[in-house]
């Protein structure tokens, strides 16, 4: 009976419950909604379904499967128990694996069969299981990390199959006790039995190289690997130091070339070297990794000082970036100049620059202006106004629910160690920052896994009061290859830079999951929000102004004060507390603003703690009084000034000789420069020059495009399960449709649909293996359709390629165009 | 979160709250492994620097004490990554150990095979090694200790030296306490300095530095070498010694250019030592050729470069700095600390002034306006004469009397660079002047009248920036200055700081010509002050006749 048909049957006996949990576990089955068991379970059975499926299972999971897989036979219908499986698992139970195998029966990737033939009577009580079909494509063509029998590689490799005969020869020559061979797939059979017992083999091996040992360990987890010069002439009489481990192991046929650079220790080599079980590393329960541990006030002391100056860069960022937005480059992206600028505005290696400049654009902080490309902050951002407890939030949900990866910034294109050295400077790109390159679409999942096991890692450790495990890439990693050995490849090349931007966002302090980063992974943000809002102190409205003319902040300043301040003062210092120093030219600066002696002193007395001292009341009333004593003209540029000696010195000045400066008269001098080039050149020599209207009726165009506001980012946690709405519904939908089938005691619609698709392919791939005839209903181009025997030969891309017996002839064929197809012969095997 | 009166910041700088509650506690905890870096009034800012954290190491704190003392008084977080780093700097002092070997000498120990690999390659110190004796150990010319020492500093792997000292000849030395007492921060000052073997003891002019050497001779009583900037400064020394200390007359030898007395206390002047004669320093073997048991340094901050070397080779003497500026223009106060020793003591200036033991001082710059003519004259000089043009300028004598006329009575300093402007000005107030070609007992004689209250005003040049004790001097004005120099205002200032009898407030004035280079070297000789919390106050010109 066909599998699919089988699966939608049992689909069909199982109870609400069991649905559920199976809706649950793999949701791709109900999106869209399927419209009865049959549909279902030729979902259930497809490729692509059973490959996410196998994206969720655990490592003992995945290992039964792999092994029920490599026992059994779905094409013959050899189905295999848990006793069965038991024997090539080693370090199991028959009780763990009946457990196994029936969660993964929940699952739908197994289902329950006849026992073989010529099981015992007393075997019938067993529960015997079959994987569903597709399993095969979508495991490959390793299973379990072993490779294909001798026989199939004879088959497969013409170059190995005419060696065959010759290398049997050659072992039983040097006295190994092997089977005589003839033929290339008797040769084959002599190596596949001599190589399957673990003993023998262990007899040969004890005669190889040193370093042999080492080398077939690399192939303990994948049966093929690269060697340089994989069809090198090898042979068993070779002899002496220079035999590498990798001739001697080729020469004896223990290992095959498959091509110019790769070789494949075949399936009954991999076996024995596995002690004779397929999996030998069976294990229940997921590794403990060995953590170290820090106190918990450092950990907390590390996250909070992270959130506090990722918050404060950030808000230096925004101011930098309003000073002037960053430029992208014609490629897409921020360029290295651009970031190298920023980096040095914000005194941060360009890495971290990187960082914060990704995390902001992820949060909306930033935004690009199309007409201009380049990043601007939006307007009126709501942001800005937060406290920094809520602006924290909105970055942390920002950042969970993007698909930008920012540690990806600055690492070589092509993924790390993707390019060969050489080949690097050629191609020489790594990701700039905001540019294409940076996306990952599944980065919000990867995230949510891993602060999940951040969190479970944790949990697990139970770290003594006062201390917290500290938890490391390796350890994350460790547990992502147990709960997910199929997602973990994904996980490897995020999982460091995941770390990295939570430690910069705080979830992560010291190196072990902190308080807030816990409440995140548990996804209560309001917790969250709770501790950090306790920690994290208010804004200050007030300085310190001391007579060294420097204004402090002794912690975080109100944003509008400190923008303020900035107008007339130079920020120094890097980190919890600001320091703002006031210099003849940034006093000058709020005077060309706009201000005036009184309202700055006013503004000082205002936010200032202590009394504004004599020095810096001196110099701001100094620099006002004698700002503007020079005046700057545009009719032919002209300096004038009622100060004789200042004119005259000035037309002395070395500094001054590219102003083409000319006296024109005792207080009069004219320049060729424009004005704001004159006014620059005599600030920098420290005259303090007021400028006139400079350019009258030169109005700068300063354009005011409307850039979109910023959103407060919402996250809701990457969908893993369907909501519950959606399951009762498709529920009820396979239920009704139960039931009026049942009232029209009609069977299962078979050829409608998904179902029909799946079971037709079904039917199909079964006939290329066992190179059976199928009959195949086709329409052709004019709409005729016509009943033709063919056997099929491969599936790919939609067409079939098939062989027609009555012309002799292949043909390829589009599988839209069969509208039906059976079995010729039931042939059985 | 706690509420201490740190705020540590992630350049490394760390800021102290003045007026915070705790603000003592805290200053005293950190003071082992920050340097003080700025000290105005309402908010000190320290340092976190390798040397200062291997001198921490030196003495016996580990990094633990030093991050818990960092989390315990820092009001936010503190950043996780200096943490790291103070971790990771603190553990790089020690892996290399000098000690005495009985068989070979002085050798190098380490328990870090990889670090003595790592150090016996670099180039430079390759030359001050002997031969290897197992893989951990290696010999070190003894005469290179100091310089390998300097060395393993500069490429950050700084060695513990556990080798030890000498001992020197004893010569029993007793402080004659009648009558006056060794003020609290004295007697710490050196304690630290005993118990560290070796170092640097910083205090602020008039605070008694002299006394913090006696007290040092008197714990060693041994045979002490002093070394002074000049003779009128070892004059001094040798009278607060005899006064001080139960050593006579017969016991202190001076050893200068012109007499040449070598007794178990020897004060010594740098200009002496240094003196080159056919490519040699014929006077270089009062140091090496004596046992001493130490070794005093007074104004360290002005060591001359040759005896840097040669303070090289005296690693295994103890030896004392003492200093109230160390800044060094040059910049190599960092090679003061790793070749004399660390900072063993440092307090700021205005908690000296506070305890009373120094006079409180009000700085104030005048500022000049040139007339016409002056800056005419200004603006088309040469860049080379611009400096003395302002510097000099004729209105700022005429400031000068208005100031002395305004402050008559009181003991009155004229200070200056240019010696025209000088001999004018002391033409113009009928003042002595002292100078460079003013013999040393045309000096004394000059000193001990002004000491004694018969001259009320002395004009002097930068001869007297230094060691000279004039107790009763309590308003200085500077007419010029050597440049930008910041240890010179700072020790002008220094000359008034000792106590008045009538508690009186010492008076600073500065003129600066406004508008000019003058007004730019103002600002950064200014620094120094202003970083030990000493404020300037502003005045015009204009205001000094009318007040």
């Amino acid at each position: 009976m066909s599998l699919i048909r089988a699966l939608s049957k049992e689909l069909e006996a199982r109870s609400d419950d069991s649905l559920r949990a199976l809706f649950a576990a793999r949701p791709d089955l109900m999106s869209p909604a399927v419209p009865d068991f049959s549909a279902l379970a030729a979902r259930a059975s497809a490729r692509v379904s059973v490959q996410r499926a196998l994206e969720r299972l655990n490592r003992p999971q995945m290992q039964v499967l792999e092994t029920l897989h490599l026992c059994t036979n779905t094409d013959t219908e050899h189905s295999a128990s848990a006793a069965g499986v038991r024997k090539l698992i080693a370090g199991s139970t028959v009780a763990a694996l009946e457990r196994i195998l029936a969660s993964l029966q929940e699952l739908a990737l197994v289902h329950r069969a006849e026992p073989p033939h010529g099981t015992a009577v007393s075997g019938h009580r067993q529960r015997y299981y079959l994987p569903v079909g597709s399993l095969k494509d979508v495991v490959g063509i390793y299973p379990a990390g072993l490779g294909r029998s001798y026989t199939e590689l004879v088959r497969l490799q013409p170059a190995f199959a005419q060696r065959a005969v010759q290398l049997v020869a050659e072992l039983r020559r040097s006295g190994v006790s092997i089977q005589n061979a003839t033929t290339p797939m008797e040769a084959a059979l002599a190596l596949q039995h001599w190589t399957s017992s673990p003993e023998a083999l262990g007899e040969a091996l004890a005669g190889a190289p040193e370093r042999t040992t080492a080398l077939l360990a690399k192939f303990r987890n994948w049966a093929m690997g690269a060697v340089p010069q994989a069809q090198r002439k090898a042979s068993v009489s070779n002899q002496g130091a220079d035999v590498g481990p990798v001739d001697w192991l080729l020469a004896r046929g223990l290992l095959v070339p498959l091509d110019a650079a790769h070789v494949e220790l075949p399936h009954s080599v991999g076996l024995s070297l596995r002690g004779g079980a397929i999996i030998n590393d069976f294990s229940l329960s997921p590794p403990v990794p060995e953590l170290g541990s820090t106190t918990a006030a450092l950990r907390r002391n590390a996250a909070l000082g992270a959130i506090a100056e990722t918050l404060r860069l950030v808000g230096d960022l925004l101011h930098a970036v309003r000073e002037q937005p960053l430029a992208t480059l014609r490629s897409g992206g921020v360029g290295v100049r651009e970031m190298k600028r920023l980096a040095e505005t914000l005194r941060i290696d360009q890495h971290r620059a990187g960082l914060l400049l990704e995390v902001s654009a992820l949060a909306g902080l930033l935004r690009l202006d199309v007409d201009s490309s380049s990043w601007v902050q939006p307007p009126q951002l709501e942001w800005l106004a937060l406290p920094r407890q809520e602006q924290w939030l909105w970055m942390v949900n920002a950042w969970l629910a993007s698909e930008r990866v920012p540690s990806l910034v600055g690492q070589p294109a092509n993924g790390p160690g993707g390019v060969p050295a050489a080949h690097r400077a050629l191609a020489g790109n790594t990701v700039n920052a905001l540019s294409a390159e940076a996306q990952r679409p599944d980065a919000p999942l990867v995230r949510k896994r891993i602060l999940e096991i951040l969190e479970e890692l944790t949990q697990e450790a139970a770290a003594a009061d006062g201390t917290a495990p500290v938890l490391d890439a390796a350890a994350v990693l460790q547990r992502a290859e147990w709960t997910q050995p199929r997602m973990a490849r994904r996980f490897s090349s995020l999982i460091r830079g995941v770390l990295a931007e939570a430690e910069l966002l705080g979830l992560i302090g010291s190196g072990a999951l902190s308080q807030l980063g816990s409440a995140i992974a548990e996804d209560n943000p309001d917790e969250a929000l709770g501790i950090l809002g306790e920690h994290l102190p208010a804004a200050l409205n007030h300085v310190l102004l001391q007579a060294d003319l420097t204004a402090v902040a002794p912690g975080y300043l109100a944003p509008k004060l400190a923008e303020k301040l900035l107008v007339m003062a130079d920020a120094e210092g890097h980190g919890p507390a600001t320091i703002y120093r006031f210099s003849p030219n940034s006093v000058r600066r709020a005077l060309d603003a706009g201000h005036d002696a009184s309202s700055l002193l006013e503004f000082l007395r205002e936010h200032s703690a202590t009394a504004v001292p004599q020095p810096l009341e001196y110099l701001v009333e100094d620099t006002a009084s004698r700002h503007g004593r020079l005046r700057v003209g545009m009719a032919a540029s002209f300096i004038q000034s009622d100060d004789e000696a200042t004119v005259l010195e000035l037309a002395a000045e070395s500094k001054a000789v590219g102003l083409g400066l000319a006296r024109i008269a005792p207080t009069v001098l004219i320049s060729t420069a424009p004005p704001r080039e004159t006014a620059q050149v005599l600030r920098g020599l420290g005259l303090s020059p007021s400028v006139d209207q400079a350019e009258p009726g030169v109005v700068r165009l300063r354009r005011t495009n409307h850039v979109p506001g910023s959103a407060r980012p919402v996250y809701t946690a990457p969908r893993t399960a369907p909501a519950e709405d959606d399951v009762a519904a498709q529920l009820a939908v396979l239920r009704n449709r139960r039931a009026e089938a049942s009232g029209n005691h009609a069977g299962p619609v078979a050829g409608s649909g998904e179902a029909a698709t799946q079971l037709g392919l079904e039917t199909l791939q079964r006939a290329i293996r066992l190179k059976q005839r199928v009959s195949m209903n086709v329409v052709d181009s004019q709409g005729n359709s016509c009943l033709e025997t063919v056997v099929p030969l491969s599936v790919n891309g939609g067409r079939v390629r098939v062989f027609d017996p009555a012309k002799e002839t292949e043909r390829v064929l589009s599988i839209h165009r069969i509208i039906d197809i059976e079995a010729a012969e039931e042939l059985r095997q | 979160m706690n509420d201490g009166p740190l705020i540590v910041q992630s350049d490394k700088t760390i800021l102290l709250e003045v007026d915070h509650e705790l603000a003592t506690e805290a200053r005293h905890a950190i003071a082992p492994f920050a340097e003080l870096e700025r000290a105005p009034e309402h908010m000190h800012s320290y340092r976190l620097t390798p040397l200062g954290l291997w001198n921490a190491r030196a003495a016996g704190l580990d990094a633990e004490k030093v991050l818990d003392t960092l989390l315990k008084y820092s009001r936010f977080p503190v950043p996780h990554s200096l943490l790291i780093d103070v971790e990771e700097t603190m553990s790089r002092y020690g892996r290399l150990r000098l000690e005495k070997d009985p068989q070979h000498g002085l050798v190098m120990r380490t328990d870090d095979y990889p670090v003595l690999e790592e150090v016996i390659r670099a180039k430079k110190i390759q030359p001050l090694l002997g031969p290897r004796i197992d893989g951990e150990t290696i010999v070190v010319h003894s005469s290179q200790r100091g310089q390998l020492k300097q060395l393993l500093l500069k490429i950050g792997w700084p060695a513990e030296d556990l080798a030890g000292y000498v001992d020197g000849t004893p010569h029993l030395i007793a402080l004659n306490e009648n009558g006056w007492k060794l003020r609290p921060y004295q007697q710490l000052a050196t304690e630290n300095f005993w118990a560290g073997g070796s170092g640097v003891v910083v205090l602020p002019c008039g605070a008694g530095k002299t006394l913090v050497g006696a007290a040092a001779m008197a714990t060693s009583s041994t045979t002490t070498l002093i070394l002074v900037t000049n003779t009128v400064a070892a004059r001094q020394w040798k009278d607060e010694l005899l006064k001080r200390t139960s050593l006579t007359e017969d016991e202190i030898g001076e050893y200068s250019g012109a007499v040449k007395e070598v007794r178990p206390v020897t004060i010594a002047t740098y200009q002496v030592l240094t003196t080159k004669r056919g490519g040699l320093y014929p006077h270089l073997e009062l140091v090496d050729g004596h046992d001493w048991g130490l070794i005093i340094y007074d104004e360290v901050h002005l060591l001359p470069a040759p005896i840097f070397r040669m303070t090289a080779d005296l690693q295994a003497r103890r030896r004392l700095g003492l200093t109230a500026t160390l800044v060094r223009e040059d910049g190599r106060e960092g090679e003061v600390f790793s070749l004399i020793g660390p900072k063993r003591y440092d307090a700021p200036w205005k908690d000296i002034e506070a305890q009373g033991y120094i006079a409180p001082a009000d700085c104030v710059e005048v500022r000049i306006d040139l007339p016409r003519d002056e800056r005419v004259a200004y603006a088309m000089a040469e860049d080379a004469d611009k400096y003395r043009l302002c510097a000099t300028s004729e209105s700022k004598t005429l400031i000068v009397e208005q100031l002395v006329a305004r402050h008559q009575g009181e003991q009155l300093l004229v200070i200056g660079q240019y010696i025209d402007q000088l001999d004018e000005i002391g033409e113009r107030l009928h003042a002595p002047v002292i100078k460079g070609d003013t013999s040393v007992k045309e000096r004394q004689k000059l000193f001990d009248a002004f000491r004694a209250g018969d001259v009320n005003t002395l004009v002097v040049s930068k001869v007297a920036n230094f060691s000279i004790d004039l107790p009763e001097a309590s308003v200085a004005i500077q007419v010029s200055g050597s440049f930008g120099s910041r240890q010179e205002e700072a020790q002008r200032l220094g000359r008034l700081l000792r106590p008045k009898k009538d508690g009186r407030a010492a008076r600073f004035y500065s003129l600066v010509a406004r508008d000019t280079l003058d007004q730019d070297f103002a600002a950064k000789r200014q620094r120094f002050l202003a970083e030990q919390g000493y404020a300037y106050r502003i005045m015009d010109a204009k205001d000094v006749g009318a007040a």
